[in-house]
Protein backbone atom coordinates (compact mmCIF):
# COMPACT_ATOMS: atom_id res chain seq x y z
CA UNK A 1 0.00 0.00 0.00
CA UNK A 2 1.42 3.58 -0.69
CA UNK A 3 2.30 6.07 1.47
CA UNK A 4 -0.25 8.70 2.72
CA UNK A 5 -0.79 11.45 -0.29
CA UNK A 6 0.56 14.88 0.45
CA UNK A 7 -1.81 17.97 -0.87
CA UNK A 8 -0.56 18.61 -4.30
CA UNK A 9 0.48 21.68 -4.78
CA UNK A 10 -2.28 24.53 -6.36
CA UNK A 11 -0.15 25.38 -9.45
CA UNK A 12 -0.33 21.83 -11.09
CA UNK A 13 -3.10 20.31 -12.61
CA UNK A 14 -3.72 17.83 -9.93
CA UNK A 15 -3.53 20.72 -6.97
CA UNK A 16 -6.60 22.80 -9.33
CA UNK A 17 -8.57 19.53 -9.18
CA UNK A 18 -8.23 19.58 -5.21
CA UNK A 19 -9.15 22.20 -5.18
CA UNK A 20 -12.18 21.89 -7.10
CA UNK A 21 -13.07 18.97 -5.17
CA UNK A 22 -13.07 20.41 -1.89
CA UNK A 23 -15.20 23.26 -3.19
CA UNK A 24 -17.38 20.33 -3.87
CA UNK A 25 -17.55 18.97 -0.86
CA UNK A 26 -18.44 22.14 0.96
CA UNK A 27 -21.20 22.17 -1.06
CA UNK A 28 -22.06 18.23 -0.84
CA UNK A 29 -21.67 19.10 2.74
CA UNK A 30 -24.48 22.01 2.80
CA UNK A 31 -26.52 19.83 0.22
CA UNK A 32 -30.32 18.55 0.96
CA UNK A 33 -29.03 15.33 -0.61
CA UNK A 34 -26.75 14.70 2.14
CA UNK A 35 -28.13 11.98 4.10
CA UNK A 36 -27.85 13.05 7.47
CA UNK A 37 -27.54 10.10 9.76
CA UNK A 38 -24.76 10.21 11.81
CA UNK A 39 -24.81 7.01 12.58
CA UNK A 40 -25.36 5.36 9.30
CA UNK A 41 -22.71 7.93 8.24
CA UNK A 42 -19.65 6.54 11.21
CA UNK A 43 -21.00 3.26 10.57
CA UNK A 44 -19.89 3.65 6.86
CA UNK A 45 -17.13 5.96 7.66
CA UNK A 46 -15.65 2.83 9.95
CA UNK A 47 -16.08 0.41 7.08
CA UNK A 48 -13.84 2.57 4.82
CA UNK A 49 -11.40 3.02 7.40
CA UNK A 50 -11.28 -0.62 7.69
CA UNK A 51 -10.50 -1.19 4.06
CA UNK A 52 -8.32 1.87 3.81
CA UNK A 53 -6.03 0.99 6.44
CA UNK A 54 -3.34 3.94 7.07
CA UNK A 55 -5.26 5.98 4.72
CA UNK A 56 -8.32 6.33 6.97
CA UNK A 57 -7.81 9.67 7.98
CA UNK A 58 -7.90 11.28 4.47
CA UNK A 59 -10.59 9.59 3.37
CA UNK A 60 -14.06 11.03 3.94
CA UNK A 61 -17.60 9.12 3.55
CA UNK A 62 -20.79 11.35 2.55
CA UNK A 63 -23.85 9.54 2.15
CA UNK A 64 -25.93 11.01 -0.72
CA UNK A 65 -29.62 10.24 -1.41
CA UNK A 66 -29.91 9.68 -4.73
CA UNK A 67 -31.89 6.48 -5.49
CA UNK A 68 -29.20 4.88 -8.24
CA UNK A 69 -25.95 2.26 -7.68
CA UNK A 70 -23.09 4.32 -7.42
CA UNK A 71 -19.70 5.34 -5.29
CA UNK A 72 -17.02 7.90 -6.09
CA UNK A 73 -14.09 8.65 -4.60
CA UNK A 74 -12.62 12.08 -5.31
CA UNK A 75 -8.58 12.50 -5.50
CA UNK A 76 -9.21 14.95 -2.60
CA UNK A 77 -10.41 12.21 -0.60
CA UNK A 78 -14.43 12.67 -0.36
CA UNK A 79 -16.18 9.46 -1.17
CA UNK A 80 -19.64 9.79 -2.04
CA UNK A 81 -22.05 6.59 -1.44
CA UNK A 82 -25.55 7.08 -2.78
CA UNK A 83 -28.97 5.52 -1.22
CA UNK A 84 -29.16 3.12 -4.75
CA UNK A 85 -26.41 1.09 -3.85
CA UNK A 86 -27.19 1.17 -0.11
CA UNK A 87 -30.45 -0.63 -0.63
CA UNK A 88 -29.20 -2.76 -3.37
CA UNK A 89 -26.18 -4.30 -0.83
CA UNK A 90 -27.40 -7.19 0.86
CA UNK A 91 -24.70 -7.42 3.37
CA UNK A 92 -21.77 -5.52 4.67
CA UNK A 93 -19.23 -7.35 2.55
CA UNK A 94 -21.05 -6.25 -0.95
CA UNK A 95 -20.86 -2.54 0.20
CA UNK A 96 -17.27 -2.87 0.95
CA UNK A 97 -16.67 -4.67 -2.06
CA UNK A 98 -17.46 -1.50 -3.46
CA UNK A 99 -15.87 1.03 -1.39
CA UNK A 100 -12.80 -0.57 -1.85
CA UNK A 101 -12.63 -0.50 -5.54
CA UNK A 102 -13.11 2.65 -5.18
CA UNK A 103 -10.11 3.09 -2.61
CA UNK A 104 -8.09 1.06 -4.99
CA UNK A 105 -8.65 3.89 -8.19
CA UNK A 106 -7.58 6.44 -4.84
CA UNK A 107 -4.76 4.27 -4.05
CA UNK A 108 -3.55 3.77 -7.89
CA UNK A 109 -4.19 7.44 -8.48
CA UNK A 110 -6.00 6.65 -11.50
CA UNK A 111 -7.88 9.97 -11.74
CA UNK A 112 -4.82 12.03 -12.02
CA UNK A 113 -4.47 9.95 -15.20
CA UNK A 114 -7.38 10.42 -16.28
CA UNK A 115 -7.55 14.13 -15.90
CA UNK A 116 -4.57 14.44 -18.04
CA UNK A 117 -6.45 11.75 -20.24
CA UNK A 118 -9.57 14.76 -20.39
CA UNK A 119 -8.10 17.27 -22.77
CA UNK A 120 -10.76 19.13 -24.39
CA UNK A 121 -13.57 21.13 -21.95
CA UNK A 122 -16.44 18.86 -22.79
CA UNK A 123 -14.77 15.95 -21.54
CA UNK A 124 -13.65 17.42 -18.98
CA UNK A 125 -17.16 18.02 -17.54
CA UNK A 126 -17.41 14.76 -17.89
CA UNK A 127 -14.84 13.63 -15.66
CA UNK A 128 -15.81 15.95 -13.34
CA UNK A 129 -19.20 13.63 -13.48
CA UNK A 130 -16.97 10.80 -11.94
CA UNK A 131 -16.91 12.31 -8.43
CA UNK A 132 -20.63 13.28 -8.62
CA UNK A 133 -20.29 16.83 -9.40
CA UNK A 134 -23.56 17.37 -10.85
CA UNK A 135 -23.87 20.93 -10.13
CA UNK A 136 -21.01 21.70 -12.16
CA UNK A 137 -22.33 19.96 -15.49
CA UNK A 138 -25.92 19.65 -14.61
CA UNK A 139 -26.25 16.30 -15.14
CA UNK A 140 -26.23 12.83 -13.64
CA UNK A 141 -23.80 11.20 -12.44
CA UNK A 142 -25.41 7.90 -13.94
CA UNK A 143 -24.87 9.58 -17.35
CA UNK A 144 -21.49 11.24 -16.50
CA UNK A 145 -20.25 7.85 -15.80
CA UNK A 146 -20.09 7.41 -19.70
CA UNK A 147 -16.81 8.90 -18.82
CA UNK A 148 -15.17 6.57 -16.83
CA UNK A 149 -11.86 4.72 -15.81
CA UNK A 150 -10.13 2.82 -18.23
CA UNK A 151 -10.66 -1.33 -18.50
CA UNK A 152 -7.65 -1.77 -17.19
CA UNK A 153 -7.96 1.09 -14.45
CA UNK A 154 -11.36 -0.78 -13.86
CA UNK A 155 -9.57 -4.59 -13.21
CA UNK A 156 -6.85 -2.96 -11.14
CA UNK A 157 -9.20 -1.38 -9.15
CA UNK A 158 -11.22 -4.73 -8.58
CA UNK A 159 -7.68 -6.89 -8.00
CA UNK A 160 -6.60 -4.07 -5.22
CA UNK A 161 -10.59 -3.90 -3.65
CA UNK A 162 -10.04 -7.41 -3.42
CA UNK A 163 -7.11 -7.36 -1.30
CA UNK A 164 -8.27 -4.73 1.13
CA UNK A 165 -11.64 -6.97 1.19
CA UNK A 166 -9.33 -9.91 2.26
CA UNK A 167 -7.24 -8.19 4.88
CA UNK A 168 -10.33 -5.75 6.63
CA UNK A 169 -11.90 -9.58 6.87
CA UNK A 170 -14.38 -9.40 4.56
CA UNK A 171 -16.34 -11.96 2.57
CA UNK A 172 -14.28 -12.23 -0.68
CA UNK A 173 -16.90 -14.38 -2.46
CA UNK A 174 -19.70 -11.58 -2.12
CA UNK A 175 -17.66 -9.10 -4.27
CA UNK A 176 -18.68 -11.12 -7.78
CA UNK A 177 -22.39 -11.13 -6.89
CA UNK A 178 -22.40 -7.45 -6.76
CA UNK A 179 -21.60 -6.92 -10.27
CA UNK A 180 -23.82 -10.48 -11.10
CA UNK A 181 -26.89 -8.62 -9.50
CA UNK A 182 -26.17 -5.19 -11.27
CA UNK A 183 -25.72 -7.18 -14.69
CA UNK A 184 -29.04 -9.01 -14.11
CA UNK A 185 -31.15 -5.36 -13.12
CA UNK A 186 -29.43 -4.58 -16.84
CA UNK A 187 -30.16 -6.69 -18.70
CA UNK A 188 -33.65 -6.55 -17.21
CA UNK A 189 -33.97 -3.05 -18.99
CA UNK A 190 -36.09 -2.83 -22.68
CA UNK A 191 -32.20 -2.65 -24.53
CA UNK A 192 -30.55 -4.84 -22.06
CA UNK A 193 -26.87 -3.20 -21.29
CA UNK A 194 -25.99 -1.86 -23.96
CA UNK A 195 -28.54 0.94 -22.95
CA UNK A 196 -26.54 1.31 -19.49
CA UNK A 197 -23.85 3.93 -19.42
CA UNK A 198 -22.13 1.69 -16.35
CA UNK A 199 -21.53 -1.34 -19.06
CA UNK A 200 -20.08 0.96 -22.28
CA UNK A 201 -16.82 1.54 -20.15
CA UNK A 202 -16.25 -1.08 -17.25
CA UNK A 203 -15.16 -4.74 -18.39
CA UNK A 204 -17.16 -7.24 -19.22
CA UNK A 205 -19.07 -7.99 -15.86
CA UNK A 206 -19.02 -11.88 -16.38
CA UNK A 207 -14.85 -11.66 -16.95
CA UNK A 208 -14.78 -9.07 -13.76
CA UNK A 209 -16.96 -12.37 -11.80
CA UNK A 210 -14.53 -14.60 -13.10
CA UNK A 211 -11.73 -12.92 -11.87
CA UNK A 212 -13.38 -11.29 -8.72
CA UNK A 213 -14.17 -15.31 -8.15
CA UNK A 214 -10.98 -16.56 -8.85
CA UNK A 215 -9.40 -13.97 -5.67
CA UNK A 216 -12.00 -15.19 -3.55
CA UNK A 217 -11.41 -19.26 -4.06
CA UNK A 218 -7.84 -17.88 -3.33
CA UNK A 219 -8.87 -15.81 0.10
CA UNK A 220 -11.38 -17.84 1.60
CA UNK A 221 -13.53 -16.79 5.06
CA UNK A 222 -14.15 -13.27 6.19
CA UNK A 223 -17.20 -12.01 7.01
CA UNK A 224 -20.65 -11.22 5.00
CA UNK A 225 -22.94 -9.38 7.89
CA UNK A 226 -26.25 -9.49 6.50
CA UNK A 227 -28.70 -9.03 9.20
CA UNK A 228 -26.10 -6.12 10.44
CA UNK A 229 -26.78 -4.29 7.09
CA UNK A 230 -30.28 -4.82 6.55
CA UNK A 231 -31.18 -3.54 10.42
CA UNK A 232 -28.76 -0.51 10.01
CA UNK A 233 -30.48 0.33 6.68
CA UNK A 234 -34.16 -0.39 8.33
CA UNK A 235 -34.99 3.47 9.19
CA UNK A 236 -34.27 4.27 5.73
CA UNK A 237 -36.05 1.52 4.30
CA UNK A 238 -39.27 2.77 3.19
CA UNK A 239 -37.85 6.63 1.73
CA UNK A 240 -35.40 4.24 -0.47
CA UNK A 241 -37.92 1.94 -1.82
CA UNK A 242 -40.15 5.25 -2.41
CA UNK A 243 -37.20 6.48 -4.86
CA UNK A 244 -36.74 3.39 -6.48
CA UNK A 245 -40.29 3.05 -7.82
CA UNK A 246 -40.90 6.43 -8.31
CA UNK A 247 -37.65 6.34 -10.77
CA UNK A 248 -40.00 4.21 -12.94
CA UNK A 249 -37.71 1.58 -14.50
CA UNK A 250 -40.07 -1.12 -14.02
CA UNK A 251 -38.19 -3.65 -15.44
CA UNK A 252 -34.89 -2.88 -13.10
CA UNK A 253 -36.69 -2.49 -10.00
CA UNK A 254 -38.26 -5.86 -10.34
CA UNK A 255 -35.02 -7.29 -10.90
CA UNK A 256 -33.40 -6.07 -7.78
CA UNK A 257 -36.75 -6.58 -6.03
CA UNK A 258 -36.94 -10.16 -6.77
CA UNK A 259 -33.95 -10.74 -5.42
CA UNK A 260 -34.48 -8.18 -2.46
CA UNK A 261 -37.86 -9.67 -1.45
CA UNK A 262 -36.01 -12.78 0.11
CA UNK A 263 -34.33 -11.16 2.60
CA UNK A 264 -35.10 -11.80 6.18
CA UNK A 265 -35.49 -7.79 7.25
CA UNK A 266 -38.29 -5.97 5.87
CA UNK A 267 -39.98 -8.43 3.62
CA UNK A 268 -43.32 -6.54 3.32
CA UNK A 269 -41.78 -3.26 2.79
CA UNK A 270 -40.03 -4.92 -0.16
CA UNK A 271 -43.17 -7.27 -1.24
CA UNK A 272 -45.24 -3.68 -1.00
CA UNK A 273 -42.94 -2.07 -2.99
CA UNK A 274 -42.71 -4.89 -5.42
CA UNK A 275 -46.66 -4.68 -6.06
CA UNK A 276 -46.48 -0.92 -6.40
CA UNK A 277 -43.98 -1.41 -9.38
CA UNK A 278 -46.27 -3.72 -10.78
CA UNK A 279 -49.38 -1.76 -10.46
CA UNK A 280 -47.75 1.64 -12.21
CA UNK A 281 -46.18 -0.71 -15.23
CA UNK A 282 -49.72 -1.51 -15.19
CA UNK A 283 -49.11 -4.60 -18.20
CA UNK A 284 -51.30 -7.52 -18.96
CA UNK A 285 -50.60 -9.84 -15.71
CA UNK A 286 -49.24 -6.91 -13.66
CA UNK A 287 -52.31 -6.05 -11.59
CA UNK A 288 -52.79 -9.43 -10.71
CA UNK A 289 -49.09 -9.91 -9.42
CA UNK A 290 -49.14 -6.66 -7.55
CA UNK A 291 -52.68 -7.48 -5.91
CA UNK A 292 -50.50 -10.84 -5.11
CA UNK A 293 -47.71 -8.70 -3.58
CA UNK A 294 -49.76 -6.18 -1.32
CA UNK A 295 -51.97 -8.99 0.21
CA UNK A 296 -48.74 -10.89 1.33
CA UNK A 297 -47.18 -8.05 2.53
CA UNK A 298 -50.62 -7.49 4.43
CA UNK A 299 -50.12 -10.70 5.46
CA UNK A 300 -46.86 -10.32 7.18
CA UNK A 301 -47.65 -7.48 9.17
CA UNK A 302 -46.05 -4.17 10.06
CA UNK A 303 -46.58 -3.09 5.78
CA UNK A 304 -46.74 0.16 4.82
CA UNK A 305 -49.89 1.70 4.73
CA UNK A 306 -49.24 1.77 0.93
CA UNK A 307 -50.14 -1.74 0.50
CA UNK A 308 -53.58 -0.69 1.59
CA UNK A 309 -53.72 2.05 -1.14
CA UNK A 310 -52.54 -0.01 -3.58
CA UNK A 311 -55.02 -2.78 -2.86
CA UNK A 312 -57.61 0.09 -2.94
CA UNK A 313 -56.70 1.04 -6.10
CA UNK A 314 -56.69 -2.10 -7.78
CA UNK A 315 -60.03 -3.24 -6.59
CA UNK A 316 -62.30 0.28 -7.53
CA UNK A 317 -60.47 -0.56 -10.69
CA UNK A 318 -61.84 -4.25 -10.50
CA UNK A 319 -65.00 -2.71 -9.68
CA UNK A 320 -64.93 -4.46 -6.29
CA UNK A 321 -66.84 -1.92 -4.20
CA UNK A 322 -66.46 -3.66 -0.50
CA UNK A 323 -62.48 -4.12 -0.88
CA UNK A 324 -61.34 -1.75 -2.55
CA UNK A 325 -63.36 0.36 1.00
CA UNK A 326 -62.30 -1.69 3.44
CA UNK A 327 -58.64 -1.28 1.39
CA UNK A 328 -59.22 2.67 1.36
CA UNK A 329 -60.30 2.98 5.21
CA UNK A 330 -57.46 0.62 6.51
CA UNK A 331 -55.07 3.07 4.41
CA UNK A 332 -56.50 6.51 6.03
CA UNK A 333 -56.36 4.56 9.46
CA UNK A 334 -52.62 3.95 8.99
CA UNK A 335 -51.55 6.86 7.59
CA UNK A 336 -54.49 9.87 8.43
CA UNK A 337 -51.65 12.55 7.57
CA UNK A 338 -50.99 10.96 3.82
CA UNK A 339 -50.79 13.80 0.81
CA UNK A 340 -53.38 12.27 -0.77
CA UNK A 341 -56.10 11.81 1.52
CA UNK A 342 -58.89 14.13 0.07
CA UNK A 343 -58.15 11.79 -3.05
CA UNK A 344 -59.34 8.48 -1.71
CA UNK A 345 -61.89 9.94 0.30
CA UNK A 346 -63.48 10.82 -2.75
CA UNK A 347 -63.50 7.69 -3.82
CA UNK A 348 -64.70 6.26 -0.65
CA UNK A 349 -67.46 8.76 -1.54
CA UNK A 350 -67.84 7.96 -4.89
CA UNK A 351 -68.21 3.52 -3.48
CA UNK A 352 -70.78 5.00 -1.12
CA UNK A 353 -72.79 6.15 -3.78
CA UNK B 1 -17.91 19.43 -50.68
CA UNK B 2 -16.46 19.12 -47.30
CA UNK B 3 -17.29 23.17 -46.91
CA UNK B 4 -20.78 22.37 -47.70
CA UNK B 5 -21.33 19.47 -45.63
CA UNK B 6 -19.58 22.02 -42.55
CA UNK B 7 -21.80 24.78 -42.83
CA UNK B 8 -25.00 22.34 -43.38
CA UNK B 9 -24.03 21.35 -40.15
CA UNK B 10 -23.31 24.78 -38.76
CA UNK B 11 -26.92 25.45 -39.62
CA UNK B 12 -28.53 22.27 -38.40
CA UNK B 13 -26.81 22.99 -34.95
CA UNK B 14 -27.78 27.08 -34.77
CA UNK B 15 -31.02 26.02 -35.70
CA UNK B 16 -31.11 23.70 -32.54
CA UNK B 17 -29.90 25.89 -30.49
CA UNK B 18 -32.72 28.55 -31.15
CA UNK B 19 -34.96 29.39 -28.55
CA UNK B 20 -37.22 31.71 -29.32
CA UNK B 21 -39.85 34.47 -26.94
CA UNK B 22 -43.57 35.25 -27.69
CA UNK B 23 -45.40 37.16 -25.41
CA UNK B 24 -48.77 35.96 -24.16
CA UNK B 25 -51.25 38.82 -23.96
CA UNK B 26 -53.76 38.80 -21.13
CA UNK B 27 -57.03 37.74 -23.03
CA UNK B 28 -58.16 34.41 -24.05
CA UNK B 29 -55.36 32.11 -25.55
CA UNK B 30 -56.42 29.14 -27.30
CA UNK B 31 -53.90 25.88 -27.09
CA UNK B 32 -53.88 23.38 -29.15
CA UNK B 33 -57.25 22.47 -30.94
CA UNK B 34 -59.04 21.42 -27.42
CA UNK B 35 -58.12 23.98 -24.95
CA UNK B 36 -58.90 27.72 -24.08
CA UNK B 37 -57.81 29.61 -21.07
CA UNK B 38 -57.94 33.50 -19.96
CA UNK B 39 -54.87 35.17 -18.54
CA UNK B 40 -55.14 38.00 -16.50
CA UNK B 41 -51.65 39.18 -16.88
CA UNK B 42 -48.69 38.67 -20.00
CA UNK B 43 -46.89 35.64 -19.50
CA UNK B 44 -43.44 34.84 -21.44
CA UNK B 45 -44.06 31.32 -23.87
CA UNK B 46 -40.56 30.40 -24.31
CA UNK B 47 -40.00 28.04 -27.56
CA UNK B 48 -37.19 25.69 -26.56
CA UNK B 49 -36.26 23.01 -29.03
CA UNK B 50 -37.16 19.83 -28.43
CA UNK B 51 -39.33 20.10 -25.24
CA UNK B 52 -42.16 17.62 -26.19
CA UNK B 53 -45.86 17.96 -25.91
CA UNK B 54 -45.84 20.83 -23.52
CA UNK B 55 -46.04 24.59 -23.66
CA UNK B 56 -43.13 26.18 -21.89
CA UNK B 57 -44.83 29.49 -20.32
CA UNK B 58 -42.78 31.64 -17.94
CA UNK B 59 -42.82 35.09 -15.91
CA UNK B 60 -39.22 35.36 -14.57
CA UNK B 61 -37.85 33.67 -17.53
CA UNK B 62 -35.57 29.99 -17.43
CA UNK B 63 -35.09 28.41 -15.28
CA UNK B 64 -36.37 30.43 -12.27
CA UNK B 65 -40.01 29.74 -13.11
CA UNK B 66 -41.51 27.36 -15.81
CA UNK B 67 -45.25 26.36 -16.48
CA UNK B 68 -46.31 23.50 -18.78
CA UNK B 69 -49.36 23.20 -20.90
CA UNK B 70 -50.45 20.21 -21.81
CA UNK B 71 -53.73 20.52 -24.28
CA UNK B 72 -54.48 17.09 -26.02
CA UNK B 73 -51.78 14.63 -24.97
CA UNK B 74 -52.65 11.34 -26.81
CA UNK B 75 -52.36 7.80 -25.20
CA UNK B 76 -49.06 6.64 -25.44
CA UNK B 77 -47.71 9.86 -26.10
CA UNK B 78 -43.89 10.59 -24.25
CA UNK B 79 -44.26 14.31 -21.80
CA UNK B 80 -41.07 16.00 -22.03
CA UNK B 81 -38.81 15.66 -24.29
CA UNK B 82 -36.60 13.08 -25.41
CA UNK B 83 -32.81 12.99 -26.76
CA UNK B 84 -31.62 10.37 -29.67
CA UNK B 85 -29.90 7.87 -27.86
CA UNK B 86 -30.07 9.11 -24.23
CA UNK B 87 -29.99 6.71 -21.41
CA UNK B 88 -32.59 8.45 -19.34
CA UNK B 89 -36.44 6.85 -18.46
CA UNK B 90 -39.35 8.69 -20.58
CA UNK B 91 -42.51 8.70 -18.98
CA UNK B 92 -45.56 8.78 -21.58
CA UNK B 93 -49.35 9.21 -21.07
CA UNK B 94 -51.54 6.42 -20.76
CA UNK B 95 -55.58 7.33 -21.03
CA UNK B 96 -56.23 4.46 -18.66
CA UNK B 97 -53.84 6.17 -15.84
CA UNK B 98 -55.48 7.21 -12.07
CA UNK B 99 -54.77 10.61 -11.14
CA UNK B 100 -51.84 8.83 -8.66
CA UNK B 101 -50.35 7.35 -11.81
CA UNK B 102 -50.70 10.77 -13.93
CA UNK B 103 -49.06 12.23 -10.26
CA UNK B 104 -46.34 9.58 -10.64
CA UNK B 105 -45.84 10.37 -14.41
CA UNK B 106 -45.25 14.20 -13.94
CA UNK B 107 -42.86 13.00 -10.70
CA UNK B 108 -40.81 11.06 -12.83
CA UNK B 109 -40.53 13.68 -15.37
CA UNK B 110 -39.34 16.05 -12.90
CA UNK B 111 -37.13 13.95 -11.27
CA UNK B 112 -35.57 12.27 -14.63
CA UNK B 113 -31.84 14.88 -13.75
CA UNK B 114 -31.83 13.11 -10.10
CA UNK B 115 -33.94 15.69 -8.17
CA UNK B 116 -35.92 14.84 -5.44
CA UNK B 117 -39.56 15.15 -5.86
CA UNK B 118 -42.22 15.03 -2.30
CA UNK B 119 -46.22 15.31 -2.82
CA UNK B 120 -47.66 17.63 -0.54
CA UNK B 121 -51.17 17.13 -1.70
CA UNK B 122 -53.62 15.42 -3.80
CA UNK B 123 -56.83 16.08 -4.27
CA UNK B 124 -60.19 15.74 -6.68
CA UNK B 125 -60.26 18.81 -8.92
CA UNK B 126 -62.28 19.85 -12.38
CA UNK B 127 -59.80 21.10 -14.74
CA UNK B 128 -61.21 22.48 -18.13
CA UNK B 129 -64.46 21.36 -16.96
CA UNK B 130 -63.71 17.66 -16.74
CA UNK B 131 -63.88 15.79 -13.57
CA UNK B 132 -59.61 15.59 -12.93
CA UNK B 133 -57.28 16.17 -9.87
CA UNK B 134 -54.91 18.83 -8.61
CA UNK B 135 -51.54 18.49 -6.90
CA UNK B 136 -49.25 20.42 -5.24
CA UNK B 137 -45.39 19.18 -4.19
CA UNK B 138 -41.84 20.38 -3.53
CA UNK B 139 -39.16 19.51 -5.36
CA UNK B 140 -35.33 19.69 -4.57
CA UNK B 141 -33.51 20.16 -7.89
CA UNK B 142 -30.27 18.62 -7.96
CA UNK B 143 -28.36 20.92 -10.35
CA UNK B 144 -27.89 23.75 -8.01
CA UNK B 145 -29.98 21.92 -4.82
CA UNK B 146 -32.89 25.11 -5.17
CA UNK B 147 -36.09 24.28 -3.10
CA UNK B 148 -39.00 24.65 -5.47
CA UNK B 149 -42.83 24.83 -4.97
CA UNK B 150 -44.92 23.28 -7.45
CA UNK B 151 -48.69 22.61 -8.34
CA UNK B 152 -50.44 20.67 -11.06
CA UNK B 153 -53.63 20.22 -12.71
CA UNK B 154 -54.96 17.72 -14.63
CA UNK B 155 -57.86 15.97 -16.46
CA UNK B 156 -58.51 13.53 -19.25
CA UNK B 157 -61.26 13.73 -21.63
CA UNK B 158 -61.61 11.62 -24.93
CA UNK B 159 -58.50 9.85 -23.82
CA UNK B 160 -56.28 12.38 -23.62
CA UNK B 161 -54.37 14.72 -21.19
CA UNK B 162 -55.28 18.48 -20.42
CA UNK B 163 -52.79 19.50 -17.83
CA UNK B 164 -50.75 22.38 -16.22
CA UNK B 165 -47.79 22.44 -14.02
CA UNK B 166 -46.09 24.75 -12.16
CA UNK B 167 -42.62 25.04 -10.76
CA UNK B 168 -40.75 28.07 -9.08
CA UNK B 169 -38.49 28.29 -5.82
CA UNK B 170 -40.19 28.48 -2.37
CA UNK B 171 -38.69 31.87 -1.67
CA UNK B 172 -40.27 34.44 -3.44
CA UNK B 173 -41.37 33.30 -6.83
CA UNK B 174 -44.00 30.68 -6.30
CA UNK B 175 -46.02 32.87 -3.75
CA UNK B 176 -45.34 35.65 -6.37
CA UNK B 177 -47.40 33.27 -9.17
CA UNK B 178 -49.20 30.78 -7.10
CA UNK B 179 -52.93 33.02 -7.69
CA UNK B 180 -51.57 33.86 -11.33
CA UNK B 181 -51.58 29.85 -12.40
CA UNK B 182 -54.59 29.30 -9.88
CA UNK B 183 -56.17 32.08 -11.97
CA UNK B 184 -55.54 30.56 -15.54
CA UNK B 185 -56.33 26.97 -14.46
CA UNK B 186 -59.43 27.47 -12.84
CA UNK B 187 -60.15 29.59 -16.58
CA UNK B 188 -58.98 26.98 -18.44
CA UNK B 189 -62.30 25.25 -20.73
CA UNK B 190 -61.93 22.27 -22.93
CA UNK B 191 -63.73 21.25 -25.62
CA UNK B 192 -65.57 18.17 -23.89
CA UNK B 193 -65.92 14.64 -25.68
CA UNK B 194 -68.37 12.23 -24.45
CA UNK B 195 -66.40 9.15 -22.12
CA UNK B 196 -62.90 8.66 -22.04
CA UNK B 197 -62.81 10.46 -18.89
CA UNK B 198 -59.99 10.05 -16.35
CA UNK B 199 -59.15 5.98 -15.48
CA UNK B 200 -61.43 5.06 -18.14
CA UNK B 201 -59.25 3.93 -20.77
CA UNK B 202 -58.63 0.72 -21.77
CA UNK B 203 -56.50 -1.25 -19.34
CA UNK B 204 -55.46 -4.65 -20.48
CA UNK B 205 -57.18 -7.27 -18.35
CA UNK B 206 -55.41 -7.87 -14.88
CA UNK B 207 -56.86 -11.21 -14.20
CA UNK B 208 -59.23 -13.54 -16.28
CA UNK B 209 -61.63 -14.44 -12.81
CA UNK B 210 -61.12 -12.06 -10.11
CA UNK B 211 -60.07 -13.81 -6.98
CA UNK B 212 -61.65 -13.60 -3.04
CA UNK B 213 -60.04 -10.45 -1.48
CA UNK B 214 -58.63 -13.15 0.92
CA UNK B 215 -58.31 -16.79 1.12
CA UNK B 216 -57.96 -17.21 5.12
CA UNK B 217 -59.17 -15.19 8.24
CA UNK B 218 -55.73 -13.94 9.63
CA UNK B 219 -55.04 -12.56 6.07
CA UNK B 220 -58.89 -10.98 5.79
CA UNK B 221 -58.50 -9.43 9.42
CA UNK B 222 -55.01 -8.16 8.33
CA UNK B 223 -56.64 -6.49 5.04
CA UNK B 224 -59.65 -4.94 7.21
CA UNK B 225 -62.04 -6.86 5.09
CA UNK B 226 -64.91 -8.71 7.16
CA UNK B 227 -65.57 -12.05 5.97
CA UNK B 228 -69.86 -12.80 6.08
Amino acid sequence: MPARFSRPDIGTDEGGLWAMMDREETRLRRSPFNLRDPQLQAHVQEMACRLAGEHCPDIRVHLVRTPYFNASMAPNGMMQVWSGLMLRADNEAQLAAVLGHEIGHYLARHSVERLRDAKSRTAFGQFLGMFGVVGLIGQMGVIASMFAYSREHERAADRIGAILMQQAGYDLTEAPKVWANLLLEANARPGGRERNPLFATHPAQEDRQAALAELAAKFQGGVANDAEWQARIQPHLRDWLNEEVKRGQHEESLAFLNRASGRAMGKPDYLCARGEVYRLRGGETDLQAALDDFRAAAALGNEPPETHRGLGMIYRQQKRGAEAKASFDRYLELAPQAPDVLMIRSYLEELRA
Amino acid sequence: MRTLTLLLLVTLLAACATVSTQKMESGDRSLGERMVVNLDAAWNKVALPNTGPAQTWTMEGLPVDQLLIYSGVKDGEVIHGTVFGSKLKSFAFRSAMQPDEIVAMFEGMLTRDGSAFKLVKLEPSSFGGAKGLRFEYSVIRKVDNVRLSGVGYASVNGGELFAMVYSAPQLGFFPRHQANVQQIAQSARISLKPGGGMGEGTRKPAAAQPEPACRTQAECRALGINQK
